[in-house]
């Protein structure tokens, strides 16, 4: 399990990468969202995949074998990563519509005015 | 509690701003909380020298399962530089910052910067970190996209899209420390590697993702791109504020993770680090000195000043490391003066062109008088602080025998005055050219506050040139603590 999602983390971070590499804008912030949620999905598999047990202690118990539950602490981790994703998610798009605006251009290579000459 | 005030007092201001309709009153409660930030950062020093560290568990939580703040020397240094550079860009704003922008959130946006960075500067979690960076990249992306002219939004898309990769490398990286050692708190994760140093093969990649988000966002060769091409493109002010903060939280947290992490494996990181501070170092200045745009001009230079940083902790000794956060503190203050002139220039000549611009040092002599003073502190010209940060480093590397990075040092020193005069001949000395006239904006507005903000900014350049004993002490105190790591495992994890 946890080797297919490795290789589906693998396989987003491609698509991510080639989408940031076009010249259209909107295909640059698709690229970023794609790439947002394979590092999203690298934290969730840093808890483990294991399908045992929840990480509750049942009642009358006072321990609990690590070794049969998914770390809780990473689904934390991810379910924050997803909050802020989204906030920036938002403000990218705004940003696109007002650069939209103002400009009327998708195209990233006429996006050259401010650079070093 | 004494860390908390530090997050609750920008977060305050930000949930009255929302209350508040009035601008006025908006603006001097800025000024008022600014000005309690900066007290609450000074009265950490006595605290810290007392105590050694301040270590906060966010609800009573133990060190490595609760959130934990810790401000050592260094954190408590960057702090007080940090307070001072906002309030001052904060009061600077008031004349230099259009009314537009400061109805629709300058000062909102500015505290959460504000917050961002103290966050990240206290941090002892590293997940922690990456959530302040990103409360400050957020901030930063509103600020330097708000008021929406072309070219600002052509510099905040550039801005937005490498930070947030940045942003990506450093939580990927956080992911796969997570999934290979089993805790988040610096100290713990400090404590595990040094116990068992065989991990260490395994943990190259998370380490290496970090190194280059802290890269990217201290703008270091070859992941500067951002940086000249955002920077002068907000008004002034907002420049000011971004230079003396943003670039230097990148460097403070390099800082934090090179002596509790990556010391494990000196050569290799001493090696790659000197290289990347000393093209820094090279590359900024020559870019800096084909410019003829004057916020351009000092974009470049912060890299390459930068650089002056990186390799400074690339000596790996306590005069090293001291070097570094006094070089941090000096380049604050100095790169935050000469954005605060040029903001001023843009204000009553309308442009920044330096081919356009000429005899403003006999229109105004006071602001000439400013200029010279950050420009050549930045150049490194004795008694100002630029002069002792500079001595400092180049001091520890003939101490580490890195005699060529030395050198570099030295020689890029030559082509920091250079494009510095450049900008002193061309903006402030020539004659005006005739054939290409600027409507300056009329009537030239009011800069008193402007004035005394820059007076105060360069009495405290030549007072860190000339008191930098006392300073230097302090970081070298600073320094000793980073190269014992054991000590601050010690006061977050307690005795072991």
């Amino acid at each position: 399990m946890e080797l297919v999602i490795a290789i589906f983390i693998g396989l987003l971070f491609a698509c991510g990468v080639y989408l940031i590499l076009r010249r259209s804008i909107v295909k640059v912030i698709l690229g970023i969202f794609v790439l947002s949620n394979a590092t999203n999905l690298i934290i969730f598999l840093a808890g483990g995949i294991r399908s045992e047990q929840i990480p509750f202690i049942a009642e009358g118990e006072q321990t609990l074998d690590p070794a049969l539950i998914n770390d809780p602490v990473a689904q934390v981790l991810v379910l924050k990563a997803i909050v802020i994703g989204l906030g920036i998610a938002a403000y990218i798009l705004a940003l696109k519509y007002r650069y939209f605006q103002v400009t009327g251009t998708h195209d990233l290579d006429l996006l050259k005015n401010t650079d070093q000459r | 509690m004494s860390l908390f005030a530090l997050l609750l007092l920008p977060f305050a201001y930000i949930i009255l701003a929302l209350l508040i309709k009035k601008a006025s009153i908006k603006k001097r409660l800025a000024i008022l909380f600014a000005t309690a930030n900066f007290l609450w950062a000074l009265a950490l020093i006595p605290l810290v020298q007392f105590k050694e560290m301040i270590v906060v568990q966010t609800g009573g939580w133990q060190a490595p399962y609760g959130i934990t703040l810790v401000a050592d020397k260094l954190s408590v240094f960057m702090l007080v530089m940090v307070a001072i550079i906002f309030l001052v860009t904060t009061i600077y704003a008031t004349q230099a910052v259009d009314k537009e922008r400061r109805k629709s959130g300058h000062y909102f946006f500015s505290f959460g910067i504000l917050m961002g960075v103290n966050g990240s500067l206290i941090a002892g979690d590293v997940f922690n970190l990456y959530v302040w960076y990103e409360v400050m990249l957020m901030s930063s992306f509103i600020l330097i996209s708000l008021g929406g002219e072309k070219a600002q939004m052509e510099g905040s898309i550039k801005y937005l899209i490498l930070n947030l990769i940045s942003a990506l490398f450093f939580v990927s990286g956080v992911g796969l420390l997570y999934g290979n050692l089993g805790s988040l708190n610096m100290a713990d994760l400090s404590r595990i590697i040094a116990n068992q140093p065989e991990l260490l093969p395994q943990l190259n990649p998370a380490l290496i993702l970090m190194f280059v988000s802290f890269a990217i966002k201290g703008a270091l060769v070859p992941f500067f791109f951002w940086l000249p091409a955002s920077y002068h493109t907000p008004p002034p002010a907002v420049t000011a504020l971004f230079a003396g903060l943003l670039t230097k939280v990148g460097i403070y947290s390099l800082i934090r993770f090179y002596t509790l992490f990556l010391y494990h494996d000196a050569p290799f990181w001493n090696q790659l680090i000197l290289i990347m501070g000393s093209l820094s170092m090279i590359i900024g200045v020559f870019a800096a000195s084909s410019q003829y745009d004057f916020r351009k001009i000092l974009s470049f230079h912060i890299i390459s000043q930068v650089g002056y940083a990186v390799i400074a902790l690339g000596f790996y000794s306590v005069a090293g490391i001291a070097a570094a956060i006094f070089f941090l503190g000096h380049n604050m203050l100095s790169k935050t003066n000469a954005f605060l002139v040029a903001g001023w220039i843009k204000h009553h000549k309308g442009t920044l062109n330096l081919k356009t611009l000429g005899e403003v040092y006999k229109e105004s002599t006071i602001w000439g008088v400013l200029f010279f003073i950050s420009a050549f502190s930045l150049a490194g010209l004795p008694p100002l602080s630029g002069f002792v940060g500079k001595y400092l480093i180049i001091k520890a590397g003939i101490e580490a025998n890195q005699l060529t990075v030395t050198l570099i040092a030295l020689f890029v020193g030559l082509f920091t005055l250079f494009s510095m005069v450049k900008i002193w001949l061309e903006v402030f000395w020539k004659n005006k050219p005739r054939d290409k006239v600027v409507k300056a904006p009329l009537p030239p507005p009011k800069d008193h506050w402007m004035l005394t903000t820059s007076v105060v900014m360069a009495i405290l350049i030549v007072a860190m040139g000339v008191w930098a004993q006392p300073i230097i002490n302090f970081c070298e105190a600073a320094a000793f603590d980073l190269m014992n790591p054991d000590k601050y495992i010690e006061f977050v994890l307690g005795k072991s």
